[in-house]
């Protein structure tokens, strides 16, 4: 196995990337590109997206790794990132492994990397194939929960009245807003509330994983719609749920190690077949 | 439905409790109280139960009585649940 941490070259700046290779006599398995989450899930994440790359190379995948622009150390600050702009980042790190790797290609998006995986998908020619961690549904949701660190820090500091109101003003007037620590442009903010977890390329096939707090709950029920509403459309589409921490929000850095072992899996059934 | 059980479970998972909120009584106060239930994870709180018990909170719903207690933090789910 090898590592190689670089900067790929991107318009503008650069991306930070870190690419895992399986050993050299090994013929590689599949090309994998991650597709990290949101801000602070990002930070949280950071751990088990490192753990599990590792892991797939081990069993014979490349997995390349890219900060998205404004994210990590990458280039930009999270104020001058847009949605527009991480598809491009997501697309570009694509077409840079494949150059490199002739290997199927994956895409492994996590939270709202599962959108922007999925759009990216959508745009590739030729197949592509998913595997989720946790994926957000509706980028609208998300956003209003994001909007929402804003409110309860208000309501920790006593009162919340009207700041989801002048946040959503200020949006619409073409201004950045704060949140926690991140500065949210109007142009992210508006990719990601139009982005929708709709059916994706048909020629990929899709291993959706979610972690569950509860050892005996299974996919949430939105989830589980929305993963039969594909099958049903001819999509080759598997779901499951693990146990395991919420490590992407949880308060301390946390692993989960029956959802790296679930996605080894998944991938290597996928891959056989 | 067991929704205390599922609440505390969250709560337990998201403030990393350690199984600490197994122990919680309905009049445990929670905001104020617990160190660990700070802005970043009231947010987590109320996403995991949005996306736990399919409901939709609003955010003018949503002031600090809400998070007072245990038995708060249960009526208002069963509120949401029963709307």
């Amino acid at each position: 196995m090898s590592l190689e941490a670089f900067f790929l070259p991107a318009s503008p700046g650069q991306r930070f990337a870190l690419l895992h290779l399986p050993e050299a006599a090994r013929q590689v398995r599949a090309a994998v590109v991650h597709v990290h989450p949101f801000a602070e899930e990002m930070n949280k994440s950071r751990r088990m997206a490192a753990v599990q790359a590792r892991a797939m190379a081990a069993t014979g995948f490349a997995v390349l790794q890219v900060d998205l622009l404004g994210c990590g150390d990458s280039s930009g600050d999270f104020g001058d990132a847009s949605w527009e702009a991480w598809l491009a980042d997501v697309e570009l790190a694509c077409n840079w492994l494949l150059r490199r790797i002739d290997a199927p290609l994956w895409l492994w998006g996590q939270r709202t990397g599962c959108l922007l995986a999925n759009e990216v998908a959508n745009r590739i020619p030729g197949a592509v194939n998913l595997l989720f961690w946790q994926p957000v549904l509706s980028g609208r949701q998300f956003l209003q929960q994001f909007l929402r660190l804003k409110v309860a820090a208000e309501i920790v500091g006593g009162e919340s009245k009207g700041v989801m109101q002048r946040l959503r003003t200020q949006l619409a007037q073409g201004e950045s807003v704060e949140i926690a620590g991140y500065m949210l442009s109007p142009a992210l903010a508006d990719g990601l509330d139009k982005a929708e977890l709709l059916l994706p390329h048909r020629s990929g096939r899709v291993e959706w994983i979610e972690v569950c707090s509860r050892p005996d709950a299974g996919m949430s029920p939105a989830a589980a719609a929305r993963l039969t509403q594909w099958q049903a459309a001819g999509q080759h589409a598997r779901g499951m749920a693990v146990h395991g921490p919420a490590f992407w929000q949880t308060s301390e850095i946390s692993e989960c190690p029956t959802l790296l072992q679930a996605s080894l899996l998944a991938m290597s059934e996928a891959v056989a077949t | 439905m067991d929704i205390r059980g599922e609440v505390v479970a969250i709560l337990d998972e998201v403030l990393s409790l350690k199984g600490r909120a197994s122990g919680f009584s309905l009049d445990t106060p929670l905001l104020g109280a617990l160190p660990e239930l700070d802005s970043m994870a009231v947010v987590a709180l109320i996403t995991s139960l949005e996306e736990r018990f399919a409901f939709v909170v609003d955010d003018d719903e949503l002031d600090g009585s809400v998070f007072a207690s245990l038995s708060t933090l249960i009526d208002f789910v069963q509120a949401k649940l029963n709307v």
